[in-house]
C-alpha cells in the first residue's frame, strides 16, 4: 500500500476521477475562447506549466490561439512581465500584435540554438510573463527540465512541437494539437492534468476582433 | 553696538575669543608692523586636519603585494633584501628583520650582504611596481575622502576632516585605514595634525600622534630631526655643523638669515609645517580604467578553472567599480600565451554591471565556448570607462520591479551564447508598407528600453489595421500562378484587395494589391500582387 501512496504522492501522476473542482488545480487563465475555457481544468491555460502546442503547419491559427492570453498578460496584474519569443519560424510581426492588444515594446525575440536552452534561461530569469518556444527536444530529461523551470516560474510558457512528437511521452501540463478543417481550427486536447482528453471545434480565429470586443 | 564689529575684524574669521585669550600667537605680526622676520598669518581658518600614510618599508611591500596578487607564495623565510644598481655597483636598498638581524643595511653592497647571510634572498627594485602600490595606496584613500594627495615615493596624504564624524572618530578612521591597509600587506606609520607637511614629518619619525589644533604644532614639531623633512643633504649637513639639528634649532633661527643662506624652500617648507603658509596639494586621480593582470602559476588550459582564475581580477574591479559608484558596460579580457597570439574576450553589456556575480557567469559563459591554442600563461583585465550606475530605488509592494530590472541580464545571458544579434525587442513605425512600419529594437533593455519604444511610435499613432498577418515573412516570397498564385495546390482569395501603394519618395516604391488567401489545408496567408512589373504574385505573411 505504501508503494502506491508513493506513486500517488508524486506531482507527476493525478487521478482521472479528480477534475478541476476537487484537486488543488489553481484557476487557469483564460483563453478568450470560452468553448476551449470550457473543456480544461482550471477554465483557462494552466496557471504555472509546460503547455505544448502539436502542430506542422505554420498558419492555421497557432498563434490566435494564444493571442487573448498574451494581451492579457500586458494588461492586469502581471504587469512589467515580458513576453519572450524564441527561435520562432518567422518574424512576428508587431502591428499585428498591436492590433491584438499585445504590448509590443515588452517583446524579446530571440533568434539561434539552442533554442531549449534559451527558453530555459528566460524562464528562470523570472523576468518573463510568457515565454513561446519553437525547439526540438529528443532528450526528455531536457523537456523534463523544461517543465521543471515553467512550473517554478509561474510564466505562461508554450512549446510549439511537431505533430509526430505527440506520440512520445511527455511532462507537459497540457498538451494540445492542431488540425485545420474546413470550418476552422480543431483543437485535440491530448493531455490535461486533472482533465480529459477531448477535441473542441473553435472554428475562425480572429484575435483582433477579439481584442476589438474587449 | 561697537563690538560685533570689531570681532568680525579678527582675520580669518577666528572664534572672537580666541585672540583675547591667546594673543602671542597673531599679535606679533599684527602689531609690530610685518617685518621681514614675522611670517604673515595664514588664513587660520582653514580648518583643515591631514593624515599622513607613511610606509617605511614600502620597497618590500610593494615586491610581496605583487607576487601575492601574481598567486606566487609571499617570500621566502630567510630573509630578503632588495638591491639597486648605483654607480658602486649593486647595493642593498632594503631589507626584511631576518636580514637586519644579520646585520646587512641600506647602501651595503651586495657581495658584503651575502657574505654576512649566504641564503639571502636577492629581489631587484621594481619603481613602477613601487609606484602601483602608492596608487593602489591612494585608490584605497579615495574611500575615505575626495581630497587625497600622492607624496612620492613612500606617502599619501589624506584631508580627513569632513570625514570624522562618517567614520566614527579619528581613533575608528585610523584604525579602519590601517586594517584596509594590513589587507594589502602594508604597515603604514599613521598621523594626523593641522597640515599635511607636519602630519608627513611626524610619520616619517615614525610618531604616530593626533593633533587637531594649530597651537602646539610648534611645540610638537621642534624635537624631530631635520632628516624628517628630507631637505637637501648639503643643507642638513651644513645646518649640522651650525649645530642647528631639529626642526625647533630651526625655528629659532633668524627668517632672513635662513633664506638668504639656504633656499628659499628651507623657510617656505618650515611655514607649511607650522599651518603659516598655504600648502596646496594636486589631487590624485584614480585611474580612470581598471586594468589588472594575474600570472598564472601553473599555466591552465581548462576553461572551467581559468572560470576560477579570473575571479580575483574581478574582485578587484568591483571593489574600484565600488569606490567609484560606477559600473562597467565594457570589459576585455586576454589570455596570454606562451607562443600563440593572445585570446582576447570581449564583454560589451547592455546595462552597466557592478555585481562580481553576474560578469563571472557571463566571461564563463564565453570562455566556455572558446578553443584555446595553448595553455594560458597570464590572464589580463581591461575595463571600458566606468559608466554611471541609476540605482532605481526600490518599492516595499511593488511586486514586479524585479521583473524589469533582470531583462538586461537576461538578455546578456542570451547574447553571450547565441551571439551579438541574436536577441532583439520589436517597435512599431508610422508606415504604410508593410515591411518598414515595424523595426528591431537592439537597445538597452530594461526601463530605457521601453521608453525609447515608446518616443519612436506610441501605439496610438499607428493606424489600425484589421488584415495583418501575426507571421511575417523575412522576404516576399514569390509564387507561381497567373490570376490566381498557387502555393501547394491553388489558392482561394478570401478577402481583398487592398492596395498599398506609398514610398516612392525614398527609392522602395511600392505599389501592391494585398489579399487574404486560404490554402488547401485552410491556412490563412498573406498574399500581394504587384501591380507594377509583371503582376507577379507574393506570399508576404501567415496569419498565425
Amino acid at each position: 500500500m505504501s508503494a502506491l501512496d508513493d506513486l500517488l504522492r508524486r506531482p507527476d501522476l493525478w487521478r482521472a476521477r479528480e477534475r478541476s473542482g476537487t484537486t488543488s488545480q489553481p484557476p487557469g487563465r483564460s483563453t478568450g475562447y470560452a468553448v476551449l475555457d470550457r473543456c480544461l481544468p482550471g477554465g483557462g491555460w494552466p496557471a504555472q506549466g509546460l503547455i505544448e502546442i502539436l502542430t506542422d503547419r505554420c498558419g492555421i491559427g497557432e498563434l490566435s490561439l494564444l493571442m487573448p492570453a498574451l494581451a492579457a498578460l500586458g494588461s492586469e496584474e502581471h504587469g512589467e512581465g515580458w513576453i519572450a519569443w524564441i527561435a520562432p519560424p518567422h518574424q512576428p510581426y508587431a502591428p499585428a500584435l498591436a492590433a491584438c492588444g499585445v504590448d509590443v515594446s515588452r517583446l524579446l525575440v530571440v533568434r539561434g540554438q539552442p533554442a531549449d536552452w534559451a527558453m530555459e534561461q528566460a524562464l528562470r530569469s523570472g523576468v518573463c510573463s510568457a515565454v513561446l518556444g519553437w525547439a526540438e527536444f529528443r532528450d526528455h530529461r531536457a523537456l523534463r527540465r523544461l517543465q521543471l523551470a515553467a512550473e517554478q516560474s509561474r510564466s505562461f510558457t508554450v512549446l510549439f512541437r511537431r505533430l509526430r512528437d505527440g506520440d512520445a511521452p511527455s511532462p507537459a501540463v497540457l498538451r494540445l494539437a492542431l488540425d485545420s478543417g474546413r470550418e476552422g481550427l480543431v483543437v485535440r486536447i491530448l493531455k490535461s492534468r486533472g482533465g480529459h482528453a477531448s477535441t473542441v471545434r473553435l472554428g475562425r480565429l480572429d484575435p483582433a476582433d477579439w481584442a476589438a470586443a474587449h | 553696538m561697537p563690538a560685533p564689529v570689531k570681532r568680525r575684524a579678527t582675520p580669518g574669521g577666528v572664534p572672537s575669543s580666541t585672540p583675547a585669550r591667546e594673543p602671542p600667537r597673531l599679535r606679533p605680526a599684527l602689531g609690530g608692523g610685518r617685518g621681514s622676520n614675522d611670517p604673515a598669518p595664514a588664513a587660520a581658518a582653514s580648518r583643515e586636519l591631514w593624515l599622513a600614510i607613511h610606509l617605511p618599508d614600502y620597497v618590500l611591500e610593494s615586491l610581496r603585494w605583487r607576487a601575492r596578487f601574481a598567486g606566487a607564495a609571499a617570500h621566502a623565510p630567510g630573509g630578503t633584501a632588495v638591491v639597486d644598481v648605483e654607480d658602486r655597483g649593486r647595493v642593498v636598498f632594503a631589507c626584511d628583520a631576518p636580514a637586519a638581524t644579520a646585520g646587512i643595511a641600506r647602501g651595503m653592497a651586495l657581495n658584503s650582504a651575502l657574505a654576512l647571510l649566504p641564503s639571502l634572498h636577492v629581489l631587484p627594485r621594481e619603481a613602477n611596481v613601487e609606484r602601483a602600490l602608492l596608487d593602489a595606496v591612494a585608490t584605497l584613500a579615495t574611500g575615505f575622502t575626495p581630497r587625497v594627495a600622492l607624496e612620492p615615493p613612500d606617502a599619501v596624504l589624506l584631508e580627513v576632516r569632513g570625514s570624522l564624524r562618517l567614520f566614527g572618530g579619528v581613533r575608528c578612521l585610523l584604525a579602519e585605514v590601517r586594517e584596509r591597509l594590513r589587507r594589502l600587506g602594508c604597515v603604514p606609520r599613521l598621523a594626523l595634525t593641522p597640515t599635511p607637511l607636519a602630519a608627513l614629518w611626524f610619520a616619517r619619525v615614525d610618531e604616530e600622534v593626533v593633533l587637531r589644533r594649530r597651537e602646539g604644532l610648534a611645540s610638537r614639531l621642534a624635537p624631530l630631526p631635520l632628516a624628517c623633512t628630507r631637505w637637501p643633504e648639503k643643507s642638513v649637513q651644513s645646518l649640522a655643523t651650525m649645530g642647528v639639528r631639529t626642526v625647533g634649532d630651526c625655528l629659532r633661527l633668524p627668517r632672513d638669515g635662513l633664506a638668504r643662506r639656504f633656499a628659499p624652500e628651507l623657510l617656505l617648507t618650515l611655514d607649511r609645517a607650522l599651518g603659516r603658509a598655504a600648502d596646496p596639494r594636486a589631487a590624485f586621480v584614480p585611474h580612470p580604467r581598471f586594468t589588472a593582470r594575474r600570472d598564472l602559476e601553473p599555466e591552465l588550459s581548462d576553461t572551467a578553472r581559468l572560470g576560477l582564475a579570473v575571479e580575483p581580477l574581478l574582485e578587484e574591479l568591483c571593489a574600484f567599480l565600488r569606490l567609484r559608484g560606477h559600473g562597467v558596460d565594457a570589459l576585455e579580457l586576454t589570455l596570454l600565451h606562451r607562443e600563440a597570439p593572445a585570446t582576447r574576450v570581449r564583454l560589451r553589456l547592455v546595462a552597466p554591471a557592478t555585481q562580481i556575480a553576474h560578469i563571472a557567469g557571463l566571461l564563463r559563459e564565453h570562455l566556455e565556448r572558446r578553443e584555446l591554442p595553448e595553455p594560458v600563461r597570464a590572464l589580463r583585465l581591461r575595463s571600458g570607462p566606468p559608466v554611471p550606475v541609476v540605482v532605481v530605488a526600490g518599492d516595499l509592494f511593488a511586486r514586479h520591479a524585479q521583473r524589469t530590472a533582470g531583462v538586461p541580464q537576461l538578455v546578456e545571458r542570451l547574447r553571450a551564447r547565441l551571439g551579438p544579434d541574436a536577441v532583439h525587442g520589436l517597435r512599431l513605425v508610422a508606415e504604410h508598407r508593410p515591411e518598414r512600419n515595424w523595426g528591431h529594437s537592439y537597445s538597452v533593455p530594461g526601463t530605457d528600453f521601453r521608453l525609447e519604444n515608446r518616443c519612436l511610435a506610441p501605439n496610438m499613432s499607428v493606424p489600425y489595421f484589421p488584415c495583418r498577418p501575426l507571421w511575417l515573412l523575412a522576404d516576399p516570397q514569390p509564387l507561381p500562378g497567373g490570376e490566381r498564385p498557387r502555393y501547394d495546390g491553388p489558392l482561394e482569395l478570401e478577402e481583398g484587395p487592398e492596395r498599398i501603394e506609398s514610398g516612392w519618395w525614398d527609392g522602395c516604391d511600392v505599389r501592391r494589391d494585398y489579399y487574404v488567401a486560404r490554402d488547401r489545408v485552410g491556412a490563412r496567408l498573406w498574399v500581394f500582387r504587384e501591380r507594377q512589373g509583371g503582376g507577379r504574385w507574393f506570399l508576404h505573411g501567415v496569419f498565425g
